[in-house]
């Protein structure tokens, strides 16, 4: 028996919305289709009538857990058109943020996944975990989303002493129950039954659709902006990117668990090797000169791209925001056919998606 | 600072360009379109040629061919949100589904407007209409 059976647009499995339909032959997707727009807010529209500085408030709302990615990325772009040079200090302090950023939006991920999967005690093991990252960023930041820590020409706020330790300890504490949830996730038979072999996107049409960051690294393409097209001081640190051949929910999980160590790898020497120096250049409003730029960064989810256009004033011509989810939504349906509607809510969620980001 | 670089091409160019980029594996990493200070539309096309980008512009057609045979939903998705968002016509793309706008705006005058119509016109149409 042929059925279309629709999922969303309210929170099909994630609390945001998107609605996919699925075409199926008994329990089996046969087919399926997914439509975005629900969350759409014109934020592009919106960065034409603000100034530099303005936008990075604009868009550090368009997602709640990557909201500094957001900030970074604008910044770099505006940066580069004004051949602006950020000093050192500046750069590792939002380095540090993007990673502890990276930190709490895997753990969040991870955590939800369980939940889907029900393995509840699992979910709340990893967000309590979590919470030991959401105290520091607080600490660092004062806040726990948005956290306003990028101005263009450097970074708002200064890690003093007593903050570096604080962190550095932070990051030794979370190793112990990170090896813990790895350990489980890597071993438990409940996420092995629910996750291996589900939701399969192979290696050549993860290349071939474009998938980014985690999801594409869990298909076995070693891509990476950090690496690829270093930028700000990622290329004073030393860590891997770590991929999975086998391009499962399994597999997305490995990667993401993996990626936690390689963050507090990258946390810990920034922080060891702070430099001394400004945090910013003092700029206060700039006029954003005229040119054009596309600036890369890796956010957690994966290669996040805002092209900016500046035509003298102090507001933007504009700016065009590209976000991973963007590219990974579209591989959705793919990895939904052949598999069971029961599996349908993980796979969506899988690419840990943003649709508040896709959006705009 | 990562390099961008700006490579001003033809219209017939734009397929030729993208099968090289599929060949050499390549990734396109966004389709972008404005409307320049002259009022034409600026395309561009960026793959990532680590460590640069470089940006394939096409400026002043409105009408331009679809890379999504040659790059699927990386190409697909960006030249269905420019139809509805900017009203440019990429030949060749399935656009009978919506991507963004509700299905009811994809016949009316509301496609292709967002990007085009400065933001106080649109808010002056939109009076009373918000919630």
């Amino acid at each position: 028996m042929s059925y279309i059976i629709p999922i969303g647009p309210y929170h099909p499995s994630l609390e945001e919305p998107i609605h996919a339909k699925l075409y199926t032959e008994g329990e089996v997707i046969k087919d399926a289709e997914v439509f975005v727009g629900y969350n759409h807010r014109g934020i592009e529209k919106l960065a034409t009538e603000r100034n530099a500085i303005q936008t990075l408030v604009l868009v550090e709302r368009v997602c709640g857990i990557c909201s500094h990615s957001h900030a970074f990325t604008y910044a770099m772009a505006v940066e580069a058109i004004n051949q602006i040079e950020v000093p050192k200090r500046g750069q590792y302090i939002r380095v540090i943020t993007a990673e502890l950023e990276r930190l709490h939006s895997h753990l969040l991920w991870m955590g939800i996944a369980c939940h889907i999967i029900g393995h509840d005690s699992m979910f709340m093991h990893i967000w309590d975990e979590r919470e030991l990252i959401m105290d520091l960023l607080e600490k660092l930041s004062g806040n726990r989303v948005n956290y306003a820590m990028v101005t263009i020409g450097g970074s708002r706020r200064d890690i003093s002493d007593d903050l570096r330790k604080e962190i550095l300890e932070g990051c030794a504490a979370l190793k112990a129950p990170l090896d813990r949830i790895t350990e489980i996730a890597l071993t438990d038979k409940t996420i092995a039954m629910r996750t291996k072999g589900v939701g399969v996107l192979t290696k050549e049409d993860a290349i071939r659709m474009g998938a980014v960051g985690p999801h594409a690294r869990a298909s076995g393409v070693k891509i990476d902006v950090r690496k690829d097209a270093p930028y700000s001081s990622y290329d004073d640190f030393e860590f891997d990117i770590p991929t999975v051949e086998s391009g499962d929910v399994f597999a997305r999980v490995v990667v993401r668990a993996l990626e936690c160590y390689e963050s507090i790898k990258i946390i810990q020497q920034a922080l060891e090797n702070l430099p001394e120096g400004p945090i910013n250049n003092g700029n206060k409003l700039p006029k954003i000169k005229e040119g054009q730029t596309v600036a890369r960064h890796e956010a957690p989810r994966g290669q996040l791209s805002h092209m900016v256009v500046g035509n003298g004033s102090l507001t933007n011509h504009r700016v065009s925001i590209h976000v991973p989810s963007y590219k990974n939504t579209p591989t959705v349906p793919h990895m939904l056919r052949n598999n069971t509607v029961a599996d349908a809510g993980l796979i969506i969620a899988s690419i840990d998606p943003c649709f508040s980001c896709l959006d705009r | 600072m990562q390099e961008y670089k700006r490579i001003d091409i033809g219209k017939d160019q734009i397929v030729p360009v993208a099968e090289r980029m599929r060949k050499e594996g390549k990734y396109l990493v966004m389709i972008h379109a404005f409307l320049n200070k002259e009022g034409a539309v600026d395309i561009s096309w960026d793959y990532a040629v680590d460590p640069a980008i470089e940006s394939y512009h096409v400026v002043g057609e409105t009408v331009v061919p679809t890379v999504s045979d040659i790059y699927d939903t990386a190409a697909s998705w960006p030249e269905r949100e420019l139809n509805e968002l900017l009203g440019i016509e990429f030949e060749g793309l399935d656009m009978s589904k919506r991507l963004f706008l509700p299905e009811d705006m994809l016949e009316t005058e509301g496609k292709g407007q967002i990007f085009v119509m400065p933001l106080s016109e649109l808010r002056e149409k939109n009076a009373g209409k918000e919630e």
